[in-house]
């Protein structure tokens, strides 16, 4: 029962710990001479070892036990980090991951297709049969020490110290025990069983013996038996009440005091020692720092959202109501009012954004995999990872950066040799950064490839009928990178290779806009690509402008809003049977909203009401026959009846509690 | 004998010159017509959606779907309906209540032709009363996969 309620903590513990070790390996590969590098991997193995053995996932314990010794190994420079040893510890690291996904599944770390003890003796290898005893020596000699500061004569492991540990930390005494019976006591087990059972009717638990439980019952040991007990009574009470047991010669107590590992370490020199200590100190405070959290319920947090969406429809319609009677005594409260509904709002938006860290964290362990699959080098470089956004997107946008990251490698990052050639740094580099802008998260995905070939593209365009050549002459650049969002585009084998992306944009794209989101592409043959995700910074409650036409009112994301003018009707020219406007000099498409939504319309007025809409690099003008205003909305789904209108992205209820169709702006124009 | 026959009950209502049924177990609630959002581009049964307690609600025109020739103007009440767990309006002349329906009086080898599956059977009171006894989960299917 305690397992379980531990289960989750320990599979928490242990995924942001692998989560750490990768990182960690990561930057021991970029240089295998940084100490603290290697201190840190043998800390967070020791760590994990620990856990596990806490939770008697054997296999698991074993590996990180086998990998901490070869980490130790090199921390005392017996042997060295060659880049066969960092693959066997990334190896083991993802085994390690894979049974805690096999805890999670199934309860238990076995994995059917691997054989734990054949990995365990290939780290065994590394070590060599005689620096095994060694390392075994020297852990001996530890628990020696141990023993002389201590003066207790028992071997405590690992798990048990961190009982006592976890114990004493909710108040509990730990002690060591010996129980001596007298010379001759029959029913030797028996005797003992009766001290256990005093013990544990006082409220303490034994934690540890010597010899063990089992040899106890069977009455395989002498006279002594030597014990680590937690309990919240004192010494004296514990002796009494021990020695009030009849046929118990000797009773020897003294207070236990379970080591922590990180001081543990390094028995070398004081100096060293304090430092190491001191070094332990500040990471405790910073992590103390980042593990003031509380794990929340995601469902807790959705209702917490609906629950002040409901607050914001609620004040606006009480704004609405109020406006129409102009009490003057009520503007500084309504003003208060919706101050507070404001913060409340932010607050719990806040709430659900976490940093983007939490997506990029697996991809340098990812792009090293890959790139080294590929015989590619790559300097990866993550910027901006504190960025926060909602985390409902967590979830979604991993696999569409993944997926971009992939490309950026297998396409358009060249090899050594023909990036010579070109006069390029012999090593590729591949930027991912996030940024805000705005009411928007940035992510972009740069690389310094051959980018993109714009003929090829283009060629491939007009064998898929999707354009002719003559337009295809004097479509921008943006627009040709368009073409590769369309499904099926470059499933033809030489377009995706030479054009440098290809496979699955059509996916990216999907997702990106499932998200409210956008997704463009810039790039320069021979220079490289950046592929840009622009996403709203939550779901749930977004600025919106809201609109007229014929008595219906529709909303359009402030994000997606460019800007409004009055557009007359001489200002319309028409440009290939397309009308447009050119604004600054540029040629913008307009669209009346009517038209779009097939609403009959009557009446159009001199001077039209304009949006201009933008998307990634794409502009159009938008005609509506009246401007609102500006206002935040909660979307709300329109539902399964109205999964094949992809018009609208939802609806909002407005103030006065009427409904506002949210404009899809992607896919109207 | 008479806790020996099987009963149901129905909710039902007049569409034109027609009573007709629903399962009173799908029904959630029936609300006078409020003003009804329409959705342009939407399938053409679908006369719009409903701000029902915060909750956006699409609303179904039941004599459209029925293929009966009602005046949207005489629609004044609304059976809203939950079907697998999707919320739906459906729009109907009045409601007549509950009815206690006995097994005795369900014909379900009644076949109609103008409606299909959509129909269950028939409820027969007496030889005057006729009920058509709709199926709403078949009714709801229907304009999922209807074109607009």
């Amino acid at each position: 029962m305690m397992k379980e309620e531990y289960l989750s903590v320990f599979v928490d513990e242990s995924r942001e710990t692998l989560q750490n070790l990768n990182d960690n390996l990561l930057k021991l590969e970029n240089n295998s001479e940084d100490m603290e590098t290697v201190n840190e991997v043998f800390r967070l193995l020791h760590t994990l070892k620990g856990m596990a053995g806490t939770m008697g996932f054997e296999n698991m314990m074993k590996l990180c036990h086998k990998m901490e010794n070869v980490l130790d190994k090199v921390r005392s420079g017996n042997i060295k980090l060659t880049g066969d040893l960092m693959d066997k510890l990334f190896t083991g690291v993802d085994i390690v991951e894979r049974m805690v996904n096999n805890i999670v599944e199934s309860g238990n770390d076995v994995l059917e297709d691997i054989d734990v003890d054949s990995i365990v003796r290939s780290f065994d290898e590394i070590q060599g049969a005689e620096t095994e005893t060694e390392s075994e020596k020297t852990e001996e000699k530890k628990e020696e020490r141990s023993e002389k500061v201590e003066g207790i004569p028992i071997e405590v492991e690992e798990p048990v110290r961190n009982v006592v540990e976890k114990a004493i930390g909710e108040g509990f005494n730990s002690y060591y025990i010996r129980v001596t019976l007298k010379e001759g006591t029959q029913l030797k087990s028996a005797r003992m069983y009766l001290v256990f059972h005093k013990i544990e009717e006082m409220g303490g638990e034994v934690v540890k013996t010597v010899p063990p439980v089992e040899d106890i019952e069977e009455e395989k040991f002498d006279l002594d038996v030597d014990m680590i007990v937690i309990i919240k009574k004192n010494k004296e009470d514990l002796v009494q009440a021990i020695t009030s047991i009849s046929d118990i010669d000797k009773v020897i107590i003294k207070d236990f005091m379970p080591k922590t590992p990180s001081v543990e370490e390094k028995p070398k020199e004081v100096k060293e020692e304090v430092k190491v200590e001191e070094k332990a100190a500040e990471e405790k405070k910073t992590k103390k720092k980042l593990t003031q959290t509380v794990r929340v319920d995601i469902d807790k947090l959705d209702t917490l959202m609906n629950l002040m969406g409901e607050l914001v429809i609620a004040r606006s319609r009480i704004v609405d109501t109020l406006k129409k009677y102009n009490i003057k005594e009520v503007d500084e409260s309504l003003a208060q009012l919706s101050r507070i509904t404001l913060d409340l709002q932010n607050i719990v938006m806040k709430i659900r954004m976490v940093p983007i860290a939490f997506v990029f964290n697996r991809f340098p362990r990812m792009v090293r995999d890959l790139s080294k699959k590929m015989g590619k080098e790559v300097n990866f470089i993550i910027k901006g990872e504190e960025t926060e956004l909602d985390r409902t997107f967590v979830e979604e946008i991993g696999e569409p950066i993944l997926h971009l990251l992939r490309n950026a490698i297998d396409h358009g990052i060249e090899s050594k040799e023909e990036r010579i050639a070109k006069g390029k740094p012999p090593i590729g580099t591949i930027v991912l950064s996030a940024r805000h802008e705005g009411n928007n998260v940035v992510i972009e995905i740069q690389d310094d490839g051959r980018g993109m070939d714009r003929d090829k593209i283009v060629k491939r365009a007009i064998e898929m009928g999707l354009i002719d050549e003559l337009k295809a002459s004097t479509l921008p650049d943006e627009k040709v990178f368009e073409f590769l969002f369309m499904p099926g585009f470059s499933t033809k084998e030489d377009v995706s290779e030479v054009s440098g992306r290809g496979v699955g944009m059509d996916v990216v794209k999907n997702v990106v806009e499932s998200l409210n989101g956008s997704v463009s592409i810039e790039s320069q043959k021979d220079v490289g690509t950046k592929v840009t995700i622009r996403l709203p910074l939550t779901l749930a409650i977004i600025q919106a402008l809201l609109v007229k036409v014929d008595n219906y009112v529709y909303a359009i994301p402030i994000a997606n809003i460019d800007s409004t003018l009055m557009v007359s009707k001489d200002d319309i020219q028409t440009v290939q049977d397309k009308e447009v406007i050119v604004i600054r000099g540029e040629v913008i498409p307009i669209y009346r909203l009517w038209e779009v939504l097939e609403i009959p319309h009557e009446t159009e007025e001199e001077a039209m009401n304009t949006v201009i809409i933008r998307i990634g690099n794409r502009k159009y003008g938008l005609v509506v026959d009246k401007l609102l205003g500006q206002e935040d909305i909660v979307i709300k789904s329109l539902g399964k009846m109205f999964s094949d209108v992809k018009e609208f992205s939802g609806a909002a209820i407005l103030g006065d509690g009427s409904i506002a169709l949210i404009l899809d702006v992607s896919s109207i124009a | 004998m008479d806790t020996a026959v099987e009963e149901f009950e129905v909710l039902s209502f007049k569409l034109g010159d027609q009573d007709m049924a629903f399962d009173v177990e799908n029904v959630e609630m029936v609300i006078e017509t409020p003003q009804i959002t329409r959705v342009p581009k939407s399938k053409n049964v679908i006369e719009g959606v409903i701000n029902l307690r915060g909750r956006i609600v699409a609303v179904a025109n039941l004599p459209k779907m029925l293929d009966l020739d009602v005046d949207v103007e005489k629609l004044k009440s609304v059976i809203i309906m939950n079907v697998s767990d999707v919320e739906i309006g459906f729009l109907v002349e009045e409601v007549n209540g509950v009815m206690r329906v006995t097994e005795d009086e369900y014909d379900r080898n009644v076949v109609s032709e103008k409606f299909g599956k959509k129909s269950k059977g028939l409820i027969k009171k007496d030889e005057n009363d006729l009920v058509v006894y709709l199926d709403v989960n078949e009714i709801v299917s229907e304009i999922v996969s209807a074109g607009t």
